[in-house]
């Protein structure tokens, strides 16, 4: 089941919601990731539904389409408590494509090319260093803005700091190879 | 709680500054008592117009000790005094040292936060200036109260000290403001070379170079000093010239006291230099190594060190040297006086010839050479222990790399004795050389013609003249000897003192080096 | 409008280069990060812009004024009243209490105590340390230290506040509320700021960051790659 479907389960904790409502919730909490889709909304509600962990709570039609209130079953419940404890492998972001690209960048050009590539993609993890600091230091951000700043902050500075080590590496390599 | 421990934790953080302002404040009123004792004889009344010859008009009766009582002898004493405050200032700028690295943070926060280099300069000074203003106030009370106290005639009415007078209210009132004037100043002048940056506290590099024995010149014009007096006082005796009455001589003696002292001082930092190498050379030991290196980068750490204490020893042996002549002048006397008696057909009554004074005046010198030094190994301890609080952190390191603290003892022991040695034996030879300059090293008594009676001493009495006859007297004349055994003693007594100094200081080791200190900051 | 400017600075301690010819502008009210990795010379290029080292060649100039002529004292002086001084950590005076510690550059300016102690107050107010006036150093936590550190660089309402490492000694909550009172008082006083740092998160409170290394500029900021047969 994926993490969407357990975030949807986790705003139903709170009480009966419907789809609508459970999408804004979700861009509230989670401001800086991609927002979610109406259709993916629907489309998971569909399959809790289908495995019993949210049911329908009737409708109502107060000045819009016809709208259904979903609540969280016990076993939605259960199902969201087991998930919180079970422990995340903790998985390096191998796959990630930044890796993938100064690899290839290396790869392929040569470490003098690569730089070129390098360079600016520094420039633009501390432009957006800087746009996440900003909205930490901006005091109209509510507490999900600066936690999700913090998230991205921590991970865009753990790239920054790679790609210097790597480059470190790369020329001592380098020196070595040619002295 | 062991007594190290209480120590430790006595000198742990700010209260070494606590220290520090005491130890000045103590140094400061030890000063001011002094200087007190000597503007008070001094102020003993000397009534206007000599009345015969020896001036015994003049002699103030009401004191026991006969160094009180002639006015000719007065500014002796007081100079005596005020010599002893040399060592008690010294162990004043010994104790400026003690937690030193915390004073530095302090100024160098204080450049940081937009002091001037001149404002951290007042900050350092104040501190000795009013840590001293302390001492001289609390010295003062001292006086009045002994004064007091001490005020107690024997049945003849007379008075061992002069607490009967007082010195002027302006003279007291210099002693007490001006010796924290002094010290401040001094702390200033000492600041010069000490770069307060808002960095840390950097001391000017000194040069690289390592000493030179230049300071010998200086050792070779104070000894030449004082036989150029002793060349003065012959001519004087021989012409009659009037030159010798002049301020010459007393330039000469104190001028060249302090030059031969300074030079034996600043020629310690040659003699460390030298023996640190011959150390390194021969060396083969890990505490002798690690001492001749300490020696090798620091050998003004033993002028430094050993300064109070080298010339309180140049002093001593000097004495030792006069109290000699003194000694074979008495004998010489004692030998005309026999000469004398037997040609009166008398038992030897000993006459001039047991006249004491001088070598009871050498007594009083000698006390104040022992207090003295005792004040300078005082100060050695402070350094030492300063030298081993202010080392901690490598102490501790070496202890965690596994040296046995008995190396890093022994270490400091050889750092301590190895230019110790040469340099006492250098200071007792320059003193023991001016010594025997300053008075001669021979004694000459006697000669001429005397005349004697040697019928019944009543016949003697009734007519002296009939009786009497004329008698040459023999020229006696003695070599002073260089008094060995007692210059052993005194540089044997100084070893005793610097030891127990530095096992006192070494205590500080013991806390010093346990690894926790390489957590601190 | 450029306030602090230095030209090709040089600076060696002994035979070791720290600065090998930098060039930089900080304008009125602007945040200038310095950052590079450990002994690049980002800490010697401060103290040569604040003044409290002399360059060994190259020139200083603080509003068309060249620093390197001034008198020590004058430059002392010019730290008082025009610049503001933040280091990692261990610039308060232990044995003062955190007001004392704020007042100390205007008591050195010779102003009363009592004023010299409002104003201090009021700085230990606005950074919210105000609950510790009267502790003493030994007796805060390193953020507050930092925090009275910051008032006492601030007291002055200097035109320049230098901070090198100012987060260093501080976790991550204490360092982000040190610098966004840092970057609100330098938006509301116009004051320019110069923060040296060697992490890129903290560099992000800047509006501009150069970047040193092995002490000259490094326009990439990647590092000095040396590439086969010549210089970078």
């Amino acid at each position: 089941m994926s993490t969407a479907a357990h975030v949807l389960l986790a705003l139903l904790a709170a009480g009966p919601q419907h789809g609508y409502d459970l999408k804004k919730a979700h861009d509230q909490r989670f401001p800086k990731t991609r927002p979610i889709a109406f259709g993916q909304v629907y489309g998971t509600l569909g399959r809790l539904e289908r495995d019993g962990l949210v049911e329908k709570r009737g409708q109502s039609r107060e000045g819009g389409p016809d709208r259904t209130e979903f609540a969280l079953t016990d076993a939605g419940r259960e199902k969201l408590r087991a998930w919180l404890e079970e422990i995340e492998t903790p998985a390096p972001y191998v796959t990630s494509t930044l890796l993938a690209k100064v690899v290839v960048a290396l790869l392929v050009n040569g470490v003098e090319q690569a730089r070129g590539y390098l360079a600016e993609q520094r420039r633009a993890h501390t432009a957006r260093l800087r746009e996440l600091t900003a909205v930490k230091t901006d005091p109209e951000s509510s507490l999900g803005d600066v936690i999700a700043a913090d998230f991205a902050i921590a991970h865009l500075d753990a790239d920054l700091r790679w790609l210097h080590t790597t480059l470190d590496r790369v020329a001592d390599l380098h020196r070595e190879v040619h002295p | 709680m062991k007594p190290t421990a209480l120590l430790r934790l006595a000198l742990a953080g700010t209260r070494t500054d606590t220290l520090r302002v005491v130890l000045t404040a103590v140094s400061a009123a030890l000063a001011a008592l002094a200087v007190l004792a000597a503007l008070t004889v001094l102020a003993i009344p000397v009534p206007a117009g000599f009345g015969p010859r020896d001036g015994s008009d003049a002699w103030a009766d009401q004191y026991t000790s006969a160094l009180l009582k002639e006015p000719g002898l007065r500014p002796g004493v007081a100079a005596g005094l005020l010599l002893l405050t040399i060592p008690v200032l010294a162990l004043a700028g010994q104790c400026a040292r003690l937690g030193a690295p915390s004073r530095d943070r302090r100024l160098a926060a204080i450049r940081l936060a937009g002091g001037t280099p001149r404002q951290a300069m007042t900050v350092a000074a104040a501190e000795t200036g009013v840590a001293s203003l302390l001492g001289t106030c609390a010295g003062l009370v001292v006086c009045l109260v002994g004064r007091e106290v001490m005020h107690r005639p024997d049945a003849e009415g007379r008075i061992p000290l002069p607490t009967d007078v007082l010195p002027s209210v302006p003279a007291l009132a210099a002693a007490v403001l001006g010796l924290p004037l002094l010290a401040a100043l001094a702390a200033a002048v000492m600041l010069r070379r000490v770069i307060v940056t808002p960095l840390g506290v950097t001391r000017q590099a000194r040069s690289k170079r390592s000493p030179r024995p230049w300071p010998a010149v200086l050792i070779v014009l104070g000894v030449g000093a004082s036989l150029a007096l002793e060349a003065i006082r012959k001519n004087y005796e021989d012409s009659g010239d009037p030159a010798f009455v002049s301020p010459l001589p007393l330039l000469l003696l104190f001028g060249g006291g302090l030059m031969a002292a300074l030079g034996v001082v600043l020629g310690t930092g040659w003699i460390s230099h030298a023996t640190g190498r011959v150390l390194h050379r021969f060396a083969r030991r890990p505490a002798p190594l690690l001492a001749a290196r300490r020696l090798l980068a620091d050998p003004w750490h033993g002028s430094r060190t050993l300064a109070a204490l080298l010339v309180a020893v140049v002093f001593g042996a000097g004495a030792l040297a006069v109290r000699a002549f003194f000694a074979t002048m008495l004998e010489a006397r004692q030998e005309v006086q026999r000469f004398y008696d037997e040609a009166a057909g008398q038992e030897t009554t000993g006459g001039y010839g047991s006249d004491t004074f001088y070598l009871d005046a050498m007594d009083v010198v000698d006390t104040a050479v022992v207090v003295g030094l005792v004040i300078a190994a005082a100060g050695l301890l402070v350094t030492v222990a300063e030298a081993v609080v202010a080392r901690r952190r490598s102490h501790a390191a070496l202890a965690a790399a596994g040296v046995p603290r008995s190396v890093m003892g022994r270490a400091l022991v050889w750092q301590t004795f190895a230019p110790l040695v040469p340099a006492v034996a250098l200071a007792m030879t320059v003193g023991t050389l001016m010594g025997r300059g300053y008075f001669g090293a021979e004694v000459r008594e006697g000669g001429g013609q005397a005349q004697t009676c040697d019928a019944a001493p009543a016949l003697c009495e009734e007519n002296f003249e009939k009786y009497s006859h004329l008698i040459e007297v023999p020229d006696v004349v003695r070599a002073v000897p260089v008094p060995l055994d007692d210059l052993a003693l005194h540089g044997l007594g100084v070893l005793v003192l610097v030891a127990a100094a530095t096992g006192l200081g070494l205590l500080f080791l013991r806390p010093g080096t346990s690894v926790e200190e390489l957590r601190t900051g | 409008m450029t306030l602090l400017q230095a030209r090709g600075i040089v600076k060696s301690y002994g035979p070791t280069p720290a600065l090998r010819g930098v060039t930089v502008e900080l304008a009125e009210g602007e945040i200038l990060a310095v950052t590079g990795p450990s002994g690049c010379g980002k800490s010697t290029l401060l103290h040569c812009l604040s003044g409290i080292l002399r360059p060994d060649a190259g020139e200083v100039l603080y509003g068309g004024q060249r620093l390197g002529t001034r008198s020590e004292a004058d430059r002392s002086r010019l730290r008082r009243t025009d610049f503001g001084v933040l280091f990692q950590f261990g610039q308060l005076v232990a044995e003062l209490t955190a007001a004392e510690n704020v007042a100390l550059p205007l008591l050195l300016a010779g102003k009363g105590r009592r004023e010299a102690r409002t104003a201090a107050l009021n700085w230990l107010e606005r950074l919210e340390v105000a609950d510790v006036a009267d502790s003493r150093p030994g007796e805060m936590s390193g953020g507050q230290q930092q925090r009275c550190a910051a008032a006492r660089a601030l007291v002055t309402e200097p035109k320049v506040l230098f901070a090198d490492e100012p987060t260093g000694a501080l976790d991550a909550l204490a360092g982000e509320r040190l610098l966004g009172h840092l970057t609100r008082v330098a938006q509301e006083q116009r004051t320019s700021v110069v923060l040296v740092t060697h992490e890129a998160s903290v560099a992000a409170y800047a509006d501009r960051e150069i970047t040193l290394r092995d002490g000259a500029s490094d326009p990439t900021g990647l590092g000095a790659y040396v590439p086969a047969g010549g210089r970078p």
